[in-house]
């Protein structure tokens, strides 16, 4: 009965040389090719992506995925006798048209295979794209962009050839970061007795600033109205939120305590009379 | 102990109505505010206070006060702390030494419930002290928790709930005499043990001596026998590199 039933599907020529029982056949091939490409995919993510990096584990299961996909596609066509010469002659000449209509597209891609391979940042890492202007959480690299979680809560989508060719900015490589912030004194103050006060207050109000590295204050300038001084601070890199907001604020605090004029701006003039 | 302020000790402590603790800069104080419900209340020197209620299945609540590492405030980054020696130790060739410094504690609460210790609450009872230190270089050194810290002579020369006390085994294995004026290690692996207002820790052993061509302090962990109470370890450690130290 079966046999019957095949010989009949056999019988049946859609094109010549191809008949409804090998796109049958074509067909099963390419069902067993998705349950193996499926099935290895789930055991990847079960038993070797822990293993990896979050983005490695990602693109890894991909690239199985269509891989097995694929190879499924290429036994279906030799196994249905579909001859694919005359297509890639038309595919050729198709593809020169699409290759112009999808430069971008495919500049993407290639900018995110080698972002893969040059990994610049990892998943979860924080950076800053200061060309782009754009800085955050790196949530993925896909195929053809990058998605990064700002520190506003939103989401933004870069194409990867953006990504490639502006500089990246790594936030979190380094156990410690620095943080600045620039105060200006009245001439007439005591420059160390400033510095004294306001390294007081520092260690005294911010736990996270470390210890050691200790604190920096540098003359960064003998402007018009003030001398202006630069605190340079070391932090855990977790801990940015805790310091480089709120060193403004404990400095001013510290410079008010101790009597310690921070001028306005103020212009000298002279009558020419006098 | 039952139901009672306390002059503050380390210990096991059954509560079947209230309990207070007064500590450097913190004050304690456990409450039964109705049928197996006890509220745990802390206010610290700035007027924060940390309360929390606690169900339990029993008329009375088991409850262990006991030294912790000093790793968790103002929040918990590191396993790595840094004892930076006020005074050198100078040791000439081939000598070697033992010495006491101190060490910075934290206190920790936890709800005792049979073998199992659940960490309720921790803090520093000199919050000011308690500061991060980079050891080596910002690209690549190691976030440590710092700490100023006074050679002493013996175990008892130390601030009740702020510090404690450590040994140093030191050796010079070079070929000439060097100054130690500081040692990083990962603090959770060394044990703490208390009794009474006391705790000390596991001692440490830190060797000069050369690895292939480099001159390392080699510090490694020397436990120490001791009757005194092992404290229970606080919550989660985070995964570190063992690192060998520069020869200063």
């Amino acid at each position: 009965m079966m046999f019957e039933f095949l010989d009949s599907l056999n019988a049946i020529e859609l094109t010549p040389g191809m008949t409804l029982l090998s796109l049958f056949i074509g067909g099963l091939i390419m069902a067993v090719g998705l349950i193996i490409a499926r099935t290895v995919k789930l055991l990847f993510t079960k038993y070797y992506a822990p293993k990896l990096s979050e983005d490695s584990a990602k693109n890894i299961g991909k690239l199985l995925y269509f891989g097995i996909l694929i190879i499924s596609f290429l036994v279906f066509t030799s196994s249905t006798g579909i001859d694919l010469s005359g297509l890639l002659v038309a595919g050729g000449i198709f593809g020169v048209v699409i290759g112009f209509a999808t430069q971008s597209v495919v500049s993407n891609l290639i900018s995110g295979i080698f972002l893969m391979i040059e990994k610049p940042a990892k998943q979860g890492d924080s950076i800053d794209l200061p060309d782009l202007n754009i800085s955050g959480t790196l949530v993925d690299i896909s195929t053809f962009s990058i998605r990064i979680r700002r520190f506003d809560g939103t989401i933004i989508r870069v194409p990867n050839e953006s990504v490639f060719t502006t500089p990246i900015r790594s936030l979190t490589s380094s156990q410690v970061r620095r943080s600045e912030a620039i105060v200006g004194i009245a001439y007439k103050e005591d420059i160390s007795k400033a510095i004294t006060a306001m390294e007081t207050e520092i260690m005294m109000t911010m736990p996270f600033v470390l210890s050691l590295p200790k604190p920096e204050f540098r003359i960064k300038e003998l402007a018009d109205s003030s001398v202006n001084i630069e605190i340079l601070v070391w932090h855990p890199r977790e801990d940015w939120g805790e310091v480089a907001p709120k060193l403004l604020k404990v400095v001013k605090k510290a410079l008010d305590d101790n009597h310690i004029e921070i001028p306005f701006p103020q212009r000298v003039i002279w009558n020419g009379k006098e | 102990m039952d139901d009672s302020t306390t002059s503050p000790s380390f210990g096991v402590f059954d509560i079947s109505d209230s309990f207070e603790l007064n500590l450097p800069n913190n004050a304690i104080r456990l409450t039964k505010i109705s049928e197996n419900v006890f509220s745990y209340a802390r206010k610290d020197s700035s007027g924060n206070i940390t309360e929390k209620i606690i169900p339990s299945d029993k008329d009375t609540l088991r409850i262990e006060f006991a030294p912790i590492d000093a790793l968790n405030y103002p929040a918990k980054r590191t396993n790595f702390m840094y004892l930076d020696f006020e005074t050198p130790v100078f040791l000439s060739e081939s000598a070697a030494a033992k010495i006491f410094v101190q060490c910075p504690i934290e206190m920790g609460i936890f709800i005792v419930n049979g073998t199992k210790k659940d960490s309720l609450d921790w803090f520093s009872c000199e919050p000011e002290k308690s500061r991060f230190g980079l050891y080596g270089s910002p690209d690549s050194g190691i976030l440590c928790k710092y700490y100023k810290s006074h050679v002493v002579n013996s175990y008892d020369e130390h601030e009740s709930f702020v510090n404690t006390v450590m040994q140093l085994n030191l050796q010079n294995q070079l070929g000439s005499g060097h100054s130690i004026n500081k040692v990083v290690f990962p603090i959770n692996e060394n044990k703490l043990y208390y009794k009474d207002n006391h705790c000390k820790y596991d001692s440490l052993n830190a060797v000069l001596k050369k690895k292939l061509t480099v001159e390392v302090l080699d510090v490694e962990i020397q436990t120490i026998e001791t009757d005194w109470t092992e404290a229970p370890p606080f919550e989660f450690s985070i995964p570190y590199k063992r690192i060998d130290m520069d020869v200063d």
